[in-house]
C-alpha cells in the first residue's frame, strides 16, 4: 500500500479513475517515483489498484459528496486533484449525466474551495467550442465556448468548464488547468467517436466535407501526465498533428460513406437515436457540416506537449493496420 | 507433428476445446491449404502438408456434422472479405491525398483539377497577366483584388496565374466568403484546391506562415453587382484587409481583374426563395437559370489580370492597425488605385462590348 510518509512525494486524487484517461494516468503515476500516493475515486474499482494506488468509492451524484470529498482531501493531504469524471459518449439518461457532469463538478469545486489543493486538472473536450459556420480553421483557447445547440452532452461540459473558470478566478492560489482533448482515437479507448467510426457505414452530409482532427490515445494520456506534472494553468487544447477532410478519414478507414441530404439525415438520426440504434443524437450531425478544429500551439508552448503521431498514423492505429512505412503497432512501441 | 504418428482426432476425449484445442491447427491458417475450397480452385501452396490438410478436413467435417461450428462461420472465413475491403479502401482513396495542409488543401485534388483551370485560363478566358514580377519570390504578401461574377472564377484565375507564370510557382490562398465556402459540393472542392474561409484569424495565420493570400474586399457585394454597375468598385468592406496587412506587416499588392463581369453578366437577381436554399440571391444571367446548371458555366470573355506594385505599409507605427481613420483612408486609397488600374485595362480593349468576348 501507500508509503507511510506521503510528504516525500506528491499526492494525487483522480475522479473518473475507470475512464480511459484516468486509468492511463494511474498507470503512469504508479511508475513515477515523484508521486507518493494516488487516490482513485470512482463508483467501481479501477484495474490499476495496488502499489501506490488506493481506491475510494465516491459517487459524485450524491447530494452531500462534497463534504465527504473535502474530508478525504484534507486527511490524505492531496496536492493535485484530477477531475475526469466525464462521460465519453452521449446517453439517454440525460438527467443523471447532468448530475454527474455539471453538479458533480460543483461538488468537486466545493471540496477544492475548502481544501485548496495546489493544482486542479480538469478534463474537457474541444467539442465545447461547438461546430459553427463562423469557426476559424484553428480555434484558440480564448475562443467563445459556444457549446452545441440541444446537446446536453456538450452543454454539461461547457457548464462544468465555466464553473472551473470561475473557480480559477476566485481561488488564485490554486493552479487550475483545463485540458480540452480533441476526439481521442486509438486501439483501446472507447468513446462516441470510436463507436461512430467502428461502424461499416457512416453518414455524409451531401456536399459538405469539413476538416477533422483527432488525438491518439497515447498522446492524450501523455498530455494528461504532462499537465499533472507541470505548473501551467489555464485552458489547453490537446490535439493531434494535422487535419484531414471527413471523407478522407472514412476512405482511410474503409468505411462506406452514405451521402444524405441534411433533412433526411436529421430525421433518420432522430429515429435511430430514439430507438437507441445509434450512439449520437441528431444535433451531432453539425460536426459533419462545420469545422471544429482547435489549435495546439499553447499546449506546445506552455505545457511542453507535442503530439507524436500524425492524424493518418492515429487512424491506422485505431484500425489496427500497420502503416506502409514499416513501423508497426505504434501503441505498443510507444509503451 | 511427426510423420510416423498420425493424429487421431475425435479419438478418446470427446471434449470440445474450441480454437484452443491443441490437436487442431489454428483456424485462421486454413484457407491457405491446398486441396479443398468452397469457392473453387485455391492455388497450390509451395509446401503442402497433406497430412495436416487431411486432419483439418476431417476436423472440419466433424465440426459441421456435430454442428459445433456453424457452416456460415467457416464460409465467411473463406470469403475474400479482407481483399474486398482493401480494394474498397484503395478505390475510396483515389484522387485524394492522405495528407492535407492545415487549411485543407489536398495536393492530389489540386493536381486533379489543374487541367480545368489551365483550360479556362488559356483557352476559354485567354487570360493576359501583367506585372506578375511584382509578386515577391518568397515571403508574405496580401493580394487585394476586385470581385465579380456569380461564381468566383476570378479568384481561381488569380491563383492559377501566379502558379503558372510566376518563376517561383507560388501558391495563392484565396479567401472565400462564407456564402460560397458553405455552398454544398462547391465549398469543399474550393477548400481542397486551396481556398480558405474568409476569417481574419485564418488570414493572419496564413500570412504569419509567409504565404500569399488573396482577398476580395468587396465580398458578397462585389459578386452581387448588376451588369449596369460593372467595374464600379463597391465599398471595400470595413478595411479589415488593411488592418490585417498592418498587423502582420505584409505588403499589399493591388490586383485588377477585367473580364469576370462579362463572363457572367448578372442582369438581375431574385431574392425570393434564395434564402430557403441557403444562398443570398439567385442570379439571373443570359444563361442562368434558363439552361439549368449548364447556365453556371461562364461566357468566354477576354480577361486581363494586372498585378500592381506592392504597397509597403511597414513604415506605419505599431498601433496603426487600431487607428480607424488611417485604416479607412488606406483602404480607400487602395480601392481607388485598383479602380484606376481597371479603367486602364478597359481602355486597352478596342470596342466596349464585342472586344469583351472576341479579345
Amino acid at each position: 500500500m501507500s508509503p507511510s510518509t506521503p510528504s516525500h512525494g506528491r499526492v494525487v486524487a483522480v475522479t473518473g479513475a475507470c475512464t480511459f484517461l484516468g486509468g492511463e494516468l494511474l498507470r503512469r503515476l504508479e511508475e513515477d517515483p515523484r508521486y507518493a500516493r494516488v487516490i482513485a475515486l470512482d463508483i467501481r474499482p479501477p484495474a490499476q489498484v495496488g502499489g501506490k494506488v488506493e481506491f475510494v468509492k465516491l459517487d459524485l451524484t450524491q447530494p452531500t459528496v462534497d463534504g465527504e470529498l473535502a474530508t478525504l482531501l484534507q486527511k490524505a493531504k492531496v496536492d493535485t486533484f484530477v477531475h475526469g469524471a466525464f462521460l465519453s459518449h452521449p446517453t439517454h439518461a440525460a438527467e443523471w449525466a447532468h448530475e454527474l457532469e455539471d453538479v458533480g463538478t460543483m461538488h468537486v469545486l466545493n471540496a477544492c474551495a475548502g481544501v485548496e489543493p495546489r493544482r486542479l486538472v480538469m478534463i474537457s473536450t474541444t467539442l465545447v467550442y461547438g461546430a459553427h459556420p463562423k469557426n476559424p480553421n484553428f480555434l484558440t483557447e480564448d475562443a467563445e465556448l459556444r457549446g452545441h445547440r440541444d446537446s446536453r452532452f456538450v452543454n454539461d461540459k461547457v457548464r462544468a468548464e465555466r464553473q472551473a473558470q470561475r473557480f480559477a478566478r476566485e481561488h488564485p492560489a490554486v493552479e487550475v488547468c483545463i485540458l480540452r482533448f480533441a476526439p481521442i482515437l486509438g486501439p483501446s479507448v472507447s468513446n462516441m467517436f470510436t463507436r461512430f467510426f467502428a461502424r461499416p457505414v457512416a453518414p455524409v452530409m451531401m456536399g459538405h466535407d469539413p476538416l477533422m482532427q483527432f488525438v491518439h490515445e497515447q498522446d492524450a494520456a501523455w498530455a494528461l501526465q504532462r499537465a499533472v506534472d507541470s505548473h501551467a494553468s489555464g485552458a489547453f487544447n490537446i490535439v493531434g498533428k494535422g487535419v484531414l477532410p471527413y471523407t478522407t478519414v472514412l476512405a482511410l478507414l474503409g468505411r462506406v460513406p452514405v451521402p444524405m441530404p441534411q433533412i433526411v439525415a436529421r430525421q433518420l438520426t432522430k429515429v435511430l437515436w430514439a430507438t437507441q440504434l445509434v450512439g449520437s443524437p441528431p444535433s451531432f450531425l453539425d460536426f459533419l457540416l462545420y469545422l471544429c478544429v482547435a489549435d495546439g500551439a499553447k499546449a506546445r508552448r506552455e505545457l511542453g506537449f507535442q503530439p507524436r503521431l500524425s492524424i493518418k498514423r492515429t487512424i491506422l492505429d485505431f484500425l489496427g493496420v500497420a502503416p506502409e512505412d514499416g513501423a508497426t503497432d505504434v501503441a505498443r512501441a510507444m509503451g | 507433428m511427426t510423420d510416423d504418428e498420425d493424429p487421431v482426432i475425435g479419438d478418446g476425449e470427446e471434449d470440445w476445446y474450441g480454437d484452443a484445442d491443441p490437436r487442431v491447427p489454428d483456424a485462421s491458417s486454413w484457407p491457405t491449404e491446398g486441396d479443398y475450397g468452397f469457392l473453387g480452385e485455391v492455388p497450390p501452396q509451395p509446401e503442402p502438408a497433406p497430412r495436416l490438410a487431411d486432419a483439418e478436413l476431417r476436423e472440419l467435417e466433424r465440426r459441421v456434422e456435430q454442428q459445433h461450428t456453424p457452416l456460415w462461420f467457416d464460409l465467411t472465413k473463406r470469403l475474400p472479405l479482407e481483399g474486398v475491403w482493401r480494394r474498397w479502401r484503395a478505390l475510396a482513396m483515389w484522387g485524394r491525398s492522405d495528407v492535407v495542409d492545415d487549411f485543407g488543401r489536398d495536393p492530389r485534388a489540386t493536381a486533379r483539377w489543374e487541367w480545368l483551370f489551365e483550360f479556362l485560363y488559356s483557352k476559354w478566358f485567354r487570360v493576359q497577366a501583367f506585372g506578375i514580377e511584382h509578386i515577391p519570390q518568397r515571403g508574405r504578401a496580401l493580394l487585394v483584388a476586385n470581385h465579380a461574377g456569380t461564381l468566383p472564377y476570378d479568384s481561381a484565375m488569380v491563383m492559377h496565374a501566379v502558379r503558372r507564370d510566376h518563376p517561383a510557382r507560388r501558391d495563392v490562398r484565396p479567401l472565400v466568403e462564407d456564402t460560397v465556402f458553405h455552398l454544398p459540393f462547391l465549398g469543399p472542392i474550393m477548400n481542397r484546391i486551396g481556398g480558405v474561409r474568409a476569417d481574419p484569424a485564418n488570414a493572419e495565420r496564413l500570412l504569419e506562415k509567409d504565404e500569399l493570400v488573396a482577398v476580395f474586399p468587396e465580398g458578397e457585394k462585389g459578386m452581387g453587382k448588376l451588369w449596369k454597375d460593372r467595374y464600379r468598385l463597391q465599398r471595400f468592406g470595413r478595411g479589415g484587409f488593411v488592418k490585417l496587412a498592418l498587423r502582420t506587416r505584409s505588403p499589399i499588392i493591388p490586383v485588377a481583374v477585367v473580364g469576370a463581369e462579362e463572363a457572367a453578366p448578372m442582369l438581375g437577381k431574385v431574392t425570393w426563395f434564395a434564402k430557403n436554399i441557403g444562398i443570398p440571391w439567385i442570379p439571373v444571367t443570359p444563361t442562368f437559370p434558363w439552361l439549368g446548371p449548364a447556365g453556371l458555366l461562364p461566357l468566354p470573355s477576354k480577361w486581363f489580370v494586372q498585378f500592381g506594385e506592392p504597397i509597403d505599409l511597414s513604415s506605419a507605427g505599431p498601433g496603426a492597425a487600431d487607428d480607424r481613420l488611417l485604416v479607412n483612408r488606406l483602404a480607400d486609397q487602395i480601392r481607388s488605385q485598383i479602380q484606376t488600374m481597371i479603367d486602364g485595362l478597359l481602355a486597352k480593349r478596342r470596342s466596349p462590348l464585342l472586344a469583351a468576348y472576341l479579345g
